[in-house]
């Protein structure tokens, strides 16, 4: 089995996906990099990691997560022990001319990041990945009923968030 | 069921990764070594640990062999020691052997001196 093509087709296959999910995760371009670069080398030096795994996709978003929500924990606990200096959140959305779609873009974006972190990942994977409850569930480790419940909470506060916004352009 | 509002928050479209990180990425993971075996893996953290310990083990084993050699040849003075043994028992019997023939032999018959007194023996030892 030759690794290197199978890292290729991994990467052209998943790494947009695991990019956004991990982006919208963390806001933050370097962090991100980081994630998917642990993860890809994560990858190559096991390549048992894969064997015997059907869902390729669902299983570096889970891998991705557990990154993430690590360097999210190692990120709070380096703000309690030092002045955080302000840090510019890395754009989330592609850019657009149209500047209504942009207002709602920044302003999604916005409301996205006052979600905690399990929240916004249940609504990226049900949003921007498509997954079902049970596929959300195991990626996340969580149960559906679980990951339902955080996506009608994260939705609710979406649309109380951006209800003059959304109003605007119906 | 998705709602309107959910399907417009979907077609907010995330921006693409940067094409530059592809290159970047796929050569740093393939840069890195390939998983050692488990075995390695689990040995790795103390090897002079594990070093001592296996150099120990070689020690007893060196001993446990070294043991095994003395305690073959205390076997072989064992049986030299039973043949002997058996040699000497031999010998014994045949001393016995000889000895019982010794005691049984018939004493020479004493001569007629030795059979009168004392005091004549002397008498004729003086005059004659």
């Amino acid at each position: 089995m030759s690794s290197s093509v199978n890292l290729e087709r991994l990467y052209d296959e998943h790494a947009q996906a695991i990019f956004a999910f991990v982006l919208n995760l963390l806001r933050h371009e370097s962090d991100t990099r980081d994630v998917l670069q642990e993860l890809f080398i994560k990858v190559a030096r096991d390549a048992r990691l894969l064997e015997g795994v059907l869902d390729h996709r669902g299983f570096l978003l889970r891998l991705a997560h557990n990154q993430a929500i690590d360097l999210i924990r190692r990120r709070a606990a380096r703000d309690r022990n030092y002045e955080q200096l302000a840090e510019e959140k890395s754009a989330l959305f592609a850019t657009s001319e149209d500047p209504d779609q942009k207002a709602l873009a920044d302003s999604l974006a916005e409301a996205l990041d006052e979600l905690p972190p399990e929240q916004r990942a249940v609504v990226h994977l049900k949003l921007w990945e498509r997954l079902t409850f049970e596929q959300i569930a195991a990626t996340l480790d969580i149960s559906p009923n679980t990951a339902a419940s955080r996506y009608r909470y994260a939705i609710d506060k979406l649309r109380a968030r951006l209800r003059l916004l959304y109003d605007e352009f119906k | 069921m998705n709602s309107d509002f959910e399907e417009r928050l979907r077609r907010q479209s995330i921006r693409p990764i940067p094409t530059e990180w592809r290159k970047e990425i796929l050569r740093a993971a393939r840069a890195q070594p390939a998983a050692s075996p488990w075995w390695r893996e689990w040995l790795w953290p103390c090897p002079q640990a594990w070093a001592g310990l296996a150099a120990a083990w070689g020690i007893i084993l060196l001993l446990n062999v070294t043991a095994l050699e003395e305690k073959s040849a205390t076997g072989q003075v064992a049986s030299a020691s039973r043949q002997d043994f058996a040699f000497l028992r031999q010998e014994t019997e045949i001393i016995a052997r000889l000895s019982d023939f010794e005691e049984n032999r018939p004493s020479p018959a004493p001569s007629p001196a030795a059979l009168q007194p004392r005091s004549s023996r002397r008498v004729k030892q003086f005059i004659g």
